[in-house]
């Protein structure tokens, strides 16, 4: 009895509004990892590095590049693949009008756990890979990089913000429709 | 005497069938739902527990030249001279601390299975965030471990896995093991998902 009065104060939270807020964030989700995607794989920096070889020291224009950091691509890739799976979903949201055939909602909640899985993956590969090249790393030698490509630094970051954002949003997303599949 | 008592209690019986309103339909079995979802919250703790494990042992030292000194000397690594290594063991204590408070409720399920929609709804919602948690763990964890296997020579990030093979193992068998709990946790959420959609009513 007290699951059946859970079940009826829930359908009123997943009505017409949980679904109205299902799409939108569906919209903004799509909009985030398609921008983390194109302003980190637009992400490149030419700075002049002092290089000294022997007694002479040169300076030398050194590119700062997305494509030279496996875990950059990997985030880009993940980014790409969220944002086509995004643009699907949201037309099978929108061709499944009212949870009709309701397969489809449980193929879309599958989906969205993937997202999550995924973007939170490469959220968090971008950022401890962030964290080297802010702060370096002693133990192991590897100087840090950002005080240098300052400018590449705060794009790539404006970009796992972005997706930050997107992997909450399909965080949420699945919240939802589980409340949805509740009524 | 006997068989007039029997005949009596037996009619009564049907009257009182009669009486009464047929009862509902019973629901699918809950129960079979939260045994299977039991095991796999057992199968998540004793991965996390591996890799923590696996992840808190791989100290090695090393004999390294280093520029300072003409003579090798000892050097050692540890998961705590990374931060991304820090996270990945805290957030897989984490996810094993959720995993056995999480199997006593799923047991809950199975022992008292009146409570059990909502059960489904609230597993579903946490295995989601301490799932997000494990995979960017794991993410984080072995995109540092793919530089100390590799080096990056665009920023003179030098290999270290060809000196500390030892270490080395250690975390990419941890990080195995974390990868394979994010699969048990997407099994998880699954699960419970399927379990609602099967007891919700067709529209």
């Amino acid at each position: 009895m007290e699951a059946q009065y859970d079940g009826v104060k829930l359908k009123e939270v997943a009505g017409g509004r949980g679904r109205a807020a299902a799409a939108l964030l569906r919209a903004v989700a799509l909009v985030l990892t398609l921008t983390s995607t194109l302003v980190l794989a637009l992400d490149k920096e030419t700075k002049a590095v002092a290089v000294t070889i022997g007694a002479i020291t040169l300076e030398i224009p050194v590119t700062a590049k997305i494509k030279y950091s496996s875990t950059f691509v990997y985030s880009v890739v993940v980014n790409a693949i969220a944002s086509g799976y995004g643009a699907l979903s949201l037309l099978l949201m929108l061709a499944n009008k009212g949870g009709k055939v309701r397969r489809a909602t449980l193929l879309l909640v599958v989906g969205d756990m993937i997202m999550v899985a995924l973007l939170f993956s490469g959220v968090g590969a971008a950022m401890a890979i962030g964290v080297i090249a802010l702060k370096g790393n002693s133990h192991l030698r590897w100087n840090k990089v950002c005080n240098v490509f300052s400018k590449f630094c705060h794009i790539g970051l404006a970009s796992f913000g972005f997706s930050l954002g997107a992997s909450i949003a399909y965080l949420l997303l699945v919240s939802i429709a589980v409340f949805h599949l509740q009524k | 005497m006997a068989s007039t008592t029997t005949t009596t209690t037996l009619i009564s019986e049907k009257q009182e069938t009669v009486v009464t309103p047929p009862p509902p339909p019973p629901p699918p079995p809950a129960s079979a739902y939260f045994a299977s979802d039991a095991f796999f919250r057992v199968l998540l703790l004793a991965a996390s527990i591996v890799a923590v494990v696996v992840m808190v042992t791989s100290k090695e030292t090393e004999l390294v030249l280093v520029s300072r000194f003409p003579f090798p000397v000892p050097a050692t690594a540890k998961w705590k001279y990374s931060p991304a290594l820090i996270y990945f063991v805290a957030a897989l204590s984490t996810a094993g601390l959720y995993a056995i408070i999480s199997t006593f409720v799923s047991l809950s399920g199975v022992f008292f299975p009146a409570k059990s929609p909502k059960l489904f709804l609230v597993l579903a919602l946490h295995d989601t965030i301490v799932l997000g948690i494990v995979a960017s763990a794991t993410g984080a964890a072995a995109g540092v471990a793919y530089i100390g296997y590799k080096g990056n020579s665009h920023v003179a990030w030098v290999k270290v896995c060809n000196v500390y093979d030892k270490y080395c193992r250690h975390v990419a068998g941890s990080l195995a093991v974390g990868l394979f709990a994010s699969f048990v946790l997407i099994i998880l959420i699954f699960l419970n998902v399927t379990a609602l959609y099967h007891r919700a009513p067709k529209l």
